[in-house]
């Protein structure tokens, strides 16, 4: 039972996978489709598009480090 | 990554003859790879108010870059600067790239024409010295000084060139130095509020106006909070990204070392290594390329990102 911190770690872990790719995921499914229906917006969507997509990679980096830290700081 | 991994073989090698006997700590090793080296500073200065001033590897690459970014520009815009006809040429041509491309797409579609020009030259330099700390922690320059060292050179254990050995090489993969990068953002976001509106006004700016008291009472905390969050998230965004790609790197690269202990046998670790590791930590490699260039721009544009919010207010 001692060591079942790096459990909640290794689950934590996978779930912040699973919902940055989720996001991720919709974010380029969702440029295509807009890029595919008015290709000469691709610019103005591309840098719509940019940003959130920082901030959602900022989150689930920051989910990481906590990871990290519940391993580490144990 | 090739030498490191040639370097690991040779250490590892080194351990098994001494008759160290000492059982391969993959999660010790790699640690020991990407982090400081706070162990072995390089120069070892006192203790001042509790903090340790010593020079270490991160504080040493730290400098090695700072010093790098400001000869080869400086060098390349003076020369630019004494020619008869002002036509950019070789090296001038790509800083003059990075320039135009940082003011155009980064700068100008964020904080806007009337303060493009004052904000351009911190987020240049953001850009360039961010992407050329990031590059650095993917030459293995080091690695190549340890197997010279191990194989010509053969200095004491106490030499600097050993003392430079420990520890990683990224500059930006220590939080301290990006949580300092973060702390200029912080402080250029008020300037810039400051600049446009006036030093009240841009605290004023921070909550929309016109609401009932009540919500104002939820709101100012939060905002203040949000005020705080944006460059620690900064922070750990470059730092954990820079950590991430080397431990991937190290992981990979540790099979080698897994298996031959597994197995008992150096065939099935070379094996694993031509397979797996070498193949596997290339292609990490091409992609950290990427990853380094992306985190670069993305230090950059949340900032311009940031000090546009400050100076055009959407409330």
């Amino acid at each position: 039972m001692n060591n079942l911190h790096y459990l909640g770690a290794a689950i934590g872990l996978g779930m912040i996978v699973i919902g940055a790719a989720l996001g991720i995921g919709r974010f380029a499914a969702a440029a295509a489709e807009s890029i595919a229906r008015q290709p000469a917006a691709a610019d103005k969507i591309t840098g719509a598009v940019n940003l959130p997509l920082f901030l959602l990679e900022g989150v689930a980096i920051l989910a990481e480090v906590f990871v990290l830290l519940i391993v580490l700081l144990k | 990554m090739f030498v490191q991994e040639v370097q690991e073989h040779a250490e590892h090698a080194v351990d098994a003859a001494s008759g160290a006997a000492e059982k391969f700590n993959a999660g010790k090793t790699i640690i020991e790879h990407v982090s400081n080296n706070q162990a072995h500073p390089i120069f070892h200065l006192p203790k001042i108010a509790g903090i340790d001033f010593s020079v270490t590897k991160h504080v040493f690459m730290l400098w090695l870059v700072a010093a790098f970014v400001f000869v080869v520009v400086t060098w390349a815009v003076r020369r630019y600067l004494k020619q008869d006809r002002l036509v950019p040429s070789g090296f001038m041509n790509a800083l003059e790239g990075v320039v135009e491309f940082v003011r155009d797409g980064i700068v100008l579609p964020n904080v806007g024409k009337k303060w493009v020009n004052t904000w351009t030259p911190l987020i240049v330099t953001f850009f360039i010295f961010i992407f050329c700390a990031n590059m650095i922690g993917l030459i293995p320059v080091f690695d190549l000084l340890g197997l010279l060292d191990h194989y010509v050179f053969h200095t004491s254990e106490h030499s600097f060139l050993k003392s430079i050995l420990h520890g990683g090489t990224t500059a930006t993969a220590n939080y301290n130095v990006t949580a300092a990068l973060a702390t200029i953002t912080f402080g250029a976001i008020i300037v810039a509020g400051t600049k446009a509106h006036g030093f009240v006004k841009h605290w004023m700016n921070l909550v929309p106006h016109g609401l009932a008291w009540p919500i104002y009472i939820l709101l100012i905390p939060i905002e203040v909070m949000g005020m705080f969050v944006r460059p620690f998230a900064l922070t750990m965004r470059l730092a954990a990204n820079m950590t991430g790609g080397h431990i991937a790197i190290l992981a990979i690269l540790s099979f080698v070392f897994l298996f031959t202990e597994m197995f008992g046998h150096a065939l099935a670790g070379i094996g694993v290594g031509v397979a797996v590791s070498v193949p596997l930590s290339v292609g990490i490699s091409a992609l950290e390329i990427i990853v380094v260039l992306v985190q670069a721009y993305v230090f950059t544009l949340l900032t311009a990102v940031f000090i546009g919010m400050a100076i055009h207010v959407h409330h």
